[in-house]
């Protein structure tokens, strides 16, 4: 397989990272580890005139307790026990990317901006020349819901529901300076499935900032995915939380790989703080998180039993995190 | 910057200076413009480990690696894990287990061994299992590779 003609870029620092993509905007991609970007170049996918490579930026490397490079790869992340120790739920989450040849190269902030993905999108130029193209590339039309004017292809990154259950911000450099914002707020319900995020032209993921409270956090992340060390995941329910005795001090539940944006649920488990998790809050819980989502018909299995298998995630997700170290 | 600039990197040791356009893999630039076929295109999408070479010593999917992004780096491949004569410990590991049958994933396997033995010279069978998990194998059903790497761990360690 080809990859169409492109000009690659190698800047060093993130200011000339923001200075290419602002005259570049529209016409380039980031490569990060290449990993989610070029098997969907090859298929020419949405495929850039510019790839700008990230490879050379020293400031975007890097992990500790509390930060993590965008360009940070998975696998140094997993090789640090230390780091594993103190992040159960990212640990798992890390360790469930892809296949650890892929996790070689694959990246942080690759993995929080992954392309979403769909049975319709995710194939071969003359396979989707022979059905007809679809809204994500080159239609306009989806084969999922026939009616809509949006896409619905499903987010399938596994470190941003484990990321989010930490309360993580991310640092975004783009033409107008530096900021951070909440990695929920990364993510924008308002796009219409192609765009779903909040950057702006010229913006670059720089880091992932954890508080100071989330290490040590009890967190777990539990996936579903097809082929055990290889799919990317049909859900994933990613908990975090701290107890007193028997008391919830707090408690945050995300989940991804069902719908077009990860999401996190406050609204339910907010008013579990301060009482005892009885085994009717759990189910009571679980019960509504699986009532909420909305999985369509585009990855492997069938998107009613990936919501009834949400409901079992999130028991067996907060009941790990419960038997979990740490407090 | 020309799309034809000069690519220097070190192969299995070795100097290169090759010219490289941007959009070539580092897989299409062993095998078609350098003539190392050992390395093997399966996939070409990052799913079956069957490309896997060391950059800087580390595994990496050629297939997924823009060449000109190891300029300046070294690069090992099947051909270079090999010793100039016979067979590296992995490799006779895997003839003596029978842990090869068409042979089409074998250099990956023996690549992926590899550089895991380099790390962490004595695994575990979870961390062989695991290390592997990204290489393919259609006709063995992973056992027989799976003592080769054990047995190549104890003869080497
Ligand atoms: C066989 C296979 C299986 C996979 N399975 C999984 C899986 O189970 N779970 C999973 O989560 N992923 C999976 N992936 C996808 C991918 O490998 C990972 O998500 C990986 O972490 C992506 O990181 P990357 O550095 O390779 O991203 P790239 O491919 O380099 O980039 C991905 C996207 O992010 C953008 N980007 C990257 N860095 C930045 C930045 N700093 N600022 C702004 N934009 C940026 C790029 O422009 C691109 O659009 C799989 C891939 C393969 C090939
Ligand atoms: S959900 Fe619809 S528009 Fe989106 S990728 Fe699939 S078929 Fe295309
Ligand atoms: S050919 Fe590279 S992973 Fe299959
Ligand atoms: S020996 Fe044939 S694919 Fe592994």
């Amino acid at each position: 397989m080809h990859l169409d003609p492109f000009e690659l870029h190698r800047p060093t620092t993130v200011d000339e990272v923001v200075r290419l993509a602002t005259e570049l905007a529209g016409r380039f991609d980031y490569l990060a580890g290449g990993t989610d970007l070029l098997p969907n170049y090859k298929m020419h996918l949405n495929a850039k005139p510019h790839l700008v490579a990230l490879e050379d930026v020293g400031e975007l490397r890097g992990h500790s307790e509390t930060r993590l490079g965008a360009m940070e790869r998975l696998a140094d992340l997993e090789a640090d026990r230390a780091f594993g120790r103190v992040h159960p739920g990212l640990s798992d989450a890390i360790g469930e990317v892809a296949t650890p040849l892929v996790r070689s190269s694959g990246t942080v902030g690759g993995n929080l901006l992954v392309d979403t993905r769909c049975f319709f999108f995710n194939q071969s130029y003359f396979w989707r020349s022979s059905l007809g193209f679809c809204l994500k590339a080159d239609g306009d039309r989806c084969h999922v819901v026939p009616q809509a004017e949006r896409c619905y292809a499903t987010f399938s990154g596994d470190l941003a529901p484990a990321l989010l259950v930490l309360d993580a911000e991310v640092e975004v450099a783009g033409p107008t300076g530096r900021r951070r914002l909440p990695l929920g707020a990364l993510y924008d319900p308002a796009g219409d499935g192609i765009r779903r995020t909040r950057l702006a032209p010229g913006d670059l993921l720089v880091a992932v900032h954890l508080p100071p409270g989330a290490p040590g956090r009890r967190a777990r992340y539990k996936k579903l995915r097809v082929r055990p060390s290889y799919d990317f995941p049909e859900l994933g329910v990613a908990v975090a939380g701290a107890w007193d005795s028997d008391r919830v001090r707090s408690l945050r539940l995300a989940v991804g790989g069902v719908e077009t944006l990860p999401r996190r649920f406050d609204d339910l488990t907010d008013p579990l703080v301060g009482a005892p998790l009885t085994p009717e809050t759990v189910n009571r819980l679980a019960d509504e998180v699986q009532r909420r989502v909305r999985p369509v018909h585009n990855t492997f299995l069938p998107p009613d039993y990936r919501r009834r298998m949400v409901g079992v995630y999130v028991r067996r997700a907060l009941a790990e995190a419960r038997e979990g170290s740490a407090g | 910057m020309s799309s034809r600039d000069l690519l220097s990197f070190r192969l299995n040791g070795h100097p290169v200076d090759v010219p490289c356009p941007s959009p070539r893999v580092l897989l299409d630039l062993l095998r078609e413009d350098l003539r190392l076929t050992g390395t093997k295109r399966g996939c070409d999408l990052g799913t079956c480990g069957c490309c896997t070479v060391l950059v800087d010593g580390r595994p990496t999917l050629s297939c997924l690696t823009l060449a000109r992004l190891v300029d300046g780096r070294s690069v090992e491949t099947i051909e270079g894990v090999s010793p100039p004569r016979g067979l590296n410990p992995v490799q006779a590991a895997f003839v003596a287990h029978g842990a090869t049958q068409c042979g089409f994933c074998t250099p990956g396997f023996v690549v992926t061994a590899t550089a895991l033995l380099r790390s962490n010279p004595r695994p575990s069978r979870a961390e062989i299992e695991r290390a592997i998990s990204g290489n393919l194998c259609r006709c063995t059903g992973y056992l027989k590779i799976i003592e080769a790497i054990e047995s190549a761990a104890r003869t080497e360690g």
